[in-house]
Formats: structure tokens, C-alpha cells, sequence
């Protein structure tokens, strides 16, 4: 949230409470195969993030080595179930949820997606594509009001990586993203390697893409890896695997997207064929590195 | 019909079809690119049951299990977006499905991986420390009329196959020697509970069975244990009470007209 | 209804037990965070598969036809099998650790 023009935090507002904002570092997806190794470790990572969905169970291991790390560690809080996009009204028992797990964790950051993964009671586990038009505008700014209201905060709405478009769709994705923000007061988590995916696969000028957004209310920015493939004319179709370290062409978009928003919380995200913490602590590092370049009077040893 | 209803059907649809509706740049016939994400629906639900029911998996192979999947999937898609513990119904699903017959056993052991899914995530209490178990004998006669509480994770499943012995030959390295020692028609009863943070599963007799199930049920004490001994001669409460400590599953006390434990 | 314990047999065996269970759980638990396997993954990601034309992976959906196969894993090592286990009444198995 920013900050009221005109109204001095008083220094008891500070020392009680936890920052109220994710560190303009880099962080990496926290893993169960990583749980003991972060412990033990202690690296130096600006902050952790979990996918909402696999802590809303009663308790057990998830939660004690969760609590263990947030004890320790900024925490973001990303939903992949919410199903903002969907057709029907959003599902107020995972909302629920949502709020028990946020009240439970105090996350610095929550963000969820533009996409829908629910339909007619089934939930389909991937964040499937939403048409850009009036009617699903108005929906979604209805549904991201609600998701606010219920969880008393600001949500960030990640930009989605897509496969196909729609003949129904009359507005830019960049343009409905820009008047989501604007009517609803959410943030944005801009995820690189979508912007990077959704260019390729549909052909469109990522600088173009990514000045075309509201970047003054980018909040966080997600980065990852793609998988290659070929639509059905041969032109490349790009997944969004989170499979792979992060391609070159996603780290000079990146740099080229922090000229515009200036140092922000970076998330590494590596979801398939996860390996060794070393390794992703080092693509955290090479994000570390790039952050520092925008703040010279950063002491810290990636900025050495 | 509305753009997501049939977006969400051609994505559970036997058959490759794709929704209309759909773009694409260059005017390229949009199945390859809607394949992506039936592609991620179908695999990733897949791969979350093949997590959750490893052992299910080993006993009939990852061709077949993905093929059992698979076809669970499209059937029973998952009605939550808590995907921890998807896989109800599966064990139902194995009973009836045809080319599963010939290994009779593998919905029990579905049953006791799913027990063991839900063991993990159970909700955390504490185990009686041994100073709040010592303290309960120096007043005895309170004891027959008490009710112990156990662990949200404790969970039981009778079988007539030998689900654990099975389970437990898959723990081991050499699965295929310790499953020679197994013989899957001999009933077991599994005990599936959470330790700290580890699930441990146990054969256990039908004495111990039948007390575990009473005191769940908020059967006294003294009742419980009157109980297995009726259904089990050979009960050996010492012997079952141990397990309950030492799996850090006796995790309250309660006594009639008191709220303390 | 069947005939309850006596209180004197209860307080027996619980005094037994405690000498079974001799191990405090309490003074387990900084032990087994350090020795802890985590055994189940997390299941929601926001991740897509790899592909979708590279059908030699097991990452891609085969629609193999399920009604037809037979299964080829361990469960033809207990085929024909007629031993008893041996198993005690209180053995207890530990999970594999990933």
C-alpha cells in the first residue's frame, strides 16, 4: 500500500509490526525437498513464496516447517486456486481459507492470477485463458472487489501466460490488465517469462507489451523458465514450464522491465525438475546482482 | 452453452476436440495450442495422484497407473482446489475398474495410502508429556471412567489383504525380495498415525483394533480396554498403550464434569 | 457390554506402558526435523507440462487405453504366494525417505 501523502509513520508503528512490503531483493519458491537445507542453511534470500492451495490442509509437516521459515524470512503468499477469471461467482469457502491462511501467516504479499481453473464444481489445476472484452472486464473487477473486501488488503494480479486467444476478445491483454488495476486499486505482479511466453506465442512486441502496463502499481515481478515447442504451422509455441533456468531473452526483459518499475521484489520460480537449493539460490543471486545495479548504495554482498 | 462449459468439457473429453471460439496470430488450427492445457489438466492431476499413492503405483507400474489414472481423472476430477488430498474415490474406482481384478488388493492399499495422506496432513496436537501420564496414576480410580484423546491423525483400516505387509515391502530397497516374504491374502489391520512429523503405519491385532476404535468413539477407559479383551483374548493392553505413547498419538485426558485434560 | 477393565488393571498397564514407550516424544521432535524426508510434494504449482508433441516423455498425456492392459509392476512378485508373513503384532515400518 502506499503511503499516505502527508501522515509520519510514528516510530511505535514501525518497531510493532512486520514490514509492511516484500524487500526489493530477490526470492526463491519454497519447496518441500528444500524445508531442512533452508533451516539449517540460512541462506540469505530476501524472501520465500508458497502456493496458497498446498497449505490449506489442518496441520502436520507443511505447517511446522513453514512456521519455521516465516519465523525467519519475508514471506509472499501466492494463490493458483481462486479462479478470478471464472464464469460464476468465486468460491467463498476457499476464500475462507484464504483468510485463515493470511491471518495465520501475516504474508507481506498475496497475489493471485488472471486466469479461471474452476468450472461447474470441478477444479481443473491450470490457469486457463480468459476472453478481453466488457463483459469479462466487469467480472473479474467484481470478483478481484470481493477477493479485497474479504481478505482486507490489496491483492497483486499476475499477468498469465497463454496458449491461444479468443475471436471474442476486443481488448490488449495489457490494456485489460491497465483498467482491472485502475478500477479495482489492486497491484501488479508482473511476471516476465508470461509477458516473454504470451509475446512469442502470439506474436507481439514485449517493450511495447510491458510499456502498455500500469507499471507504477507493479508490486512484485515473477521469473522462470519456458519449454519450447511449435504450434501446428511450425511457429514457436513457448510453455510455461517452470521447468528450466531462466532463459537469456527473460533476464534482458527483465532488465529492461526494472528501467521502467525500478528495484522490485524478484521471485525465481522453478516448479518442475526441481533441483538442488545451490542451484537456485545462484539464479537468486544473478537477479540479486541485476537488482543492485539500481541501488548503488545498497550494502549487501551480491551488490559487491 | 457458455465459452467455459465447453472450454472445461473438450478439456476432460475422451476425444481430442477443441472449444470454439479460440485465435491464433497466424491462423494456425488452434488444437495444438488448446492441447497445452488439456495437456497440463490431465498430466498434473495424474501426477498428484501418482504422488499420493506411490505404493499403488509400484505394485502395477507407472504404464498402468497413469492409464487407471487417467481414466479416475476424467471421471472424478478433483471438487477442490486443495489438491493435498485429491484421491477420494479412488480406491473405489480400482474396485470397479475391470483390468484391475487380477491384483484383488490394490484398492486396499489405495484405501491405506489415502489413510496415509490424510495422517500427514491431520491436524498438530501434543502428545501427552510422561510427567502428565505419571501424574494420571496417582489418582487410579479415576482412571476406568476417563477418556483418553488421541491424535487427529490416528486412522485404522481393516483388510482382508495384507495391506501393510505389502506397504512395507515397498519401503525397503529391494521391493521384489521383501514382497516374496509377503503373502497378500492374509488379513491385516493397519494403524496409520503421525508422529511429530513422520506417518508411520503398523499391523496391529484385532485387541488393539477394537480399543483404538472405542476410544475414538469417546468409549471410556476402562470400557475400551473391556472391549478389545472380549473381541481379542490375547490383548495386551501395556503393549498398546506403549504403541499409543511412543507413536506420540495419546494426546489428552479427559475426566466426566471436567473440561481439563 | 462387555466387563470393564478395574482400575487397578489400568493403572498397571499404563504404568507399563510408559517403561515401553521410554523415549520422551518431545525430545524427538528437534531430531527429527533434522532427519526428516519429505515424503509428499507439494500438488498445486503454477507450472505447465513440458509440451505437448514430445510423446516419449511419461509428462505427457498418452490416452493409453487403460480397459486393455495388464499390470506390469511389483505386484507379480506376490503372485502365488502362501507363506505367512511373520509379521509381529506391533512391527512397524518406516517410510522410505525420498
Amino acid at each position: 500500500m502506499k503511503a499516505q501523502p502527508g501522515r509520519l509513520r510514528s516510530i511505535a508503528d514501525v518497531a510493532s509490526t512486520k514490514p509492511r512490503s516484500l524487500p526489493a531483493r530477490a526470492g526463491i519458491g519454497l519447496k518441500p525437498e528444500h524445508f531442512r537445507e533452508i533451516l539449517v542453511t540460512a541462506p540469505d534470500i530476501g524472501f520465500f513464496e508458497i502456493h496458497a492451495e498446498n497449505y490449506m490442509v489442518d496441520g502436520g509437516p507443511f505447517h511446522h516447517f513453514l512456521t519455521r521459515v516465516r519465523e525467519r524470512y519475508p514471506l509472499s503468499i501466492h494463490g493458483v486456486g481462486l479462479s478470478i477469471g471464472g464464469e460464476g461467482p468465486l468460491d467463498e469457502r476457499h476464500l475462507d481459507r484464504l483468510a485463515l491462511l493470511l491471518d495465520r501467516y501475516q504474508p507481506e504479499s498475496f497475489s493471485e492470477h488472471l486466469a479461471w481453473s474452476s468450472h461447474g464444481g470441478a477444479f481443473l489445476n491450470d490457469l486457463l485463458p480468459v476472453p478481453y472484452h466488457a463483459g469479462t472486464l466487469a467480472l473479474v473487477c467484481e470478483h478481484i472487489d470481493r477477493v479485497q473486501d474479504r481478505l482486507k488488503r490489496r491483492m497483486l494480479l499476475e499477468n498469465p501466460a497463454t496458449y491461444v486467444e479468443f475471436a471474442a476478445s476486443t481488448l490488449a491483454e495489457p490494456e485489460f490488465i491497465s483498467e482491472i488495476v485502475k478500477r479495482t486499486g489492486c497491484g501488479l505482479l508482473l511476471d516476465v517469462n508470461n509477458v516473454y511466453v504470451s509475446c512469442v506465442n502470439h506474436h507481439r512486441n514485449t517493450h511495447a507489451y510491458i510499456r502498455a502496463l500500469p507499471l507504477d502499481d507493479v508490486a512484485q515481478i515473477h521469473l522462470a523458465g519456458f519449454a519450447q515447442d511449435e504450434d501446428a504451422d511450425g511457429a514457436p509455441l513457448l510453455i510455461d514450464s517452470h521447468g528450466a533456468p531462466v532463459a537469456q531473452a527473460v533476464w534482458e526483459l527483465y532488465c529492461y522491465a526494472l528501467d521502467w518499475v525500478g528495484p522490485t521484489p524478484t521471485l525465481l520460480e522453478r516448479d518442475n525438475d526441481i533441483p538442488a537449493f545451490p542451484v537456485l539460490f545462484a539464479e537468486a543471486q544473478q537477479a540479486e546482482r541485476i537488482l543492485c545495479r539500481l541501488q548503488p548504495n545498497r550494502a549487501h554482498e551480491a551488490c559487491a | 452453452m457458455s465459452s467455459q462449459s465447453a472450454f472445461a468439457e473438450a478439456l476432460l473429453a475422451e476425444e481430442v476436440v477443441c472449444p470454439p471460439g479460440l485465435a491464433t496470430w497466424n491462423g494456425s488450427a488452434p488444437g495444438k495450442r488448446f492441447a497445452v492445457y488439456r495437456n497440463n489438466v490431465i498430466v498434473s492431476l495424474i501426477d498428484a495422484l501418482a504422488d499420493s499413492f506411490p505404493v499403488t503405483q509400484e505394485l502395477v507400474g507407472e504404464q498402468f497407473f497413469r492409464a487407471l489414472a487417467r481414466q479416475f481423472v476424467r471421471a472424478a476430477p478433483p471438487r477442490s482446489p486443495v489438491l493435498a488430498l485429491y484421491g477420494d474415490g479412488f480406491a473405489e474406482f480400482i474396485e470397479a475398474f475391470p483390468a484391475a481384478t487380477g491384483v484383488p488388493y490394490l484398492a486396499d492399499v489405495a484405501r491405506m495410502e489415502l489413510l496415509r495422506v490424510q495422517a500427514w496432513h491431520a491436524a498438530d496436537a501434543d502428545a501427552l508429556t510422561p510427567d502428565e501420564i505419571a501424574r494420571l496414576l496417582g489418582d487410579p480410580a479415576a482412571l476406568p471412567d476417563a477418556r483418553l484423546i488421541l491424535h487427529p491423525s490416528v486412522r485404522l483400516l481393516r483388510s482382508p489383504y495384507a495391506v501393510v505387509s505389502l506397504w512395507a515391502a515397498h519401503q525397503s530397497e529391494s521391493a521384489a525380495l521383501a514382497l516374496a516374504a509377503v503373502d497378500p491374502a492374509q488379513a491385516e489391520t493397519a494403524l496409520v498415525l503421525r508422529n511429530v512429523l513422520d506417518v508411520e503405519i503398523s499391523a496391529i491385532a484385532e485387541g488393539p483394533a477394537t480399543f483404538i476404535l472405542n476410544l475414538q468413539q469417546g468409549v471410556a477407559f476402562g470400557q475400551a480396554a473391556g472391549q478389545a479383551l472380549a473381541a481379542d483374548a490375547g490383548f495386551d493392553l501395556a503393549a498398546s498403550l506403549g504403541l499409543l505413547i511412543r507413536g506420540g498419538v495419546l494426546a489428552g485426558v479427559e475426566f466426566p464434569g471436567s473440561t481439563h485434560s | 457390554m462387555n466387563k470393564p477393565m478395574t482400575a487397578a488393571a489400568l493403572a498397571i498397564a499404563l504404568g507399563t506402558a510408559m517403561t515401553i514407550a521410554a523415549t520422551p516424544v518431545a525430545a524427538q521432535t528437534a531430531d527429527k526435523e533434522k532427519c526428516y524426508g519429505v515424503a509428499l510434494k507439494g500438488k498445486n504449482d503454477c507450472k505447465a507440462g513440458a509440451g505437448t508433441s514430445c510423446a516419449g516423455t511419461s509428462k505427457i498425456d498418452h490416452q493409453g487405453n487403460a480397459w486393455s492392459m495388464v499390470p506390469k509392476g511389483s505386484c507379480e512378485q506376490t503372485a502365488s504366494k502362501t507363506s505367512p508373513t511373520g509379521k509381529g503384532q506391533l512391527a512397524e515400518f518406516k517410510e522410505k525417505k525420498a
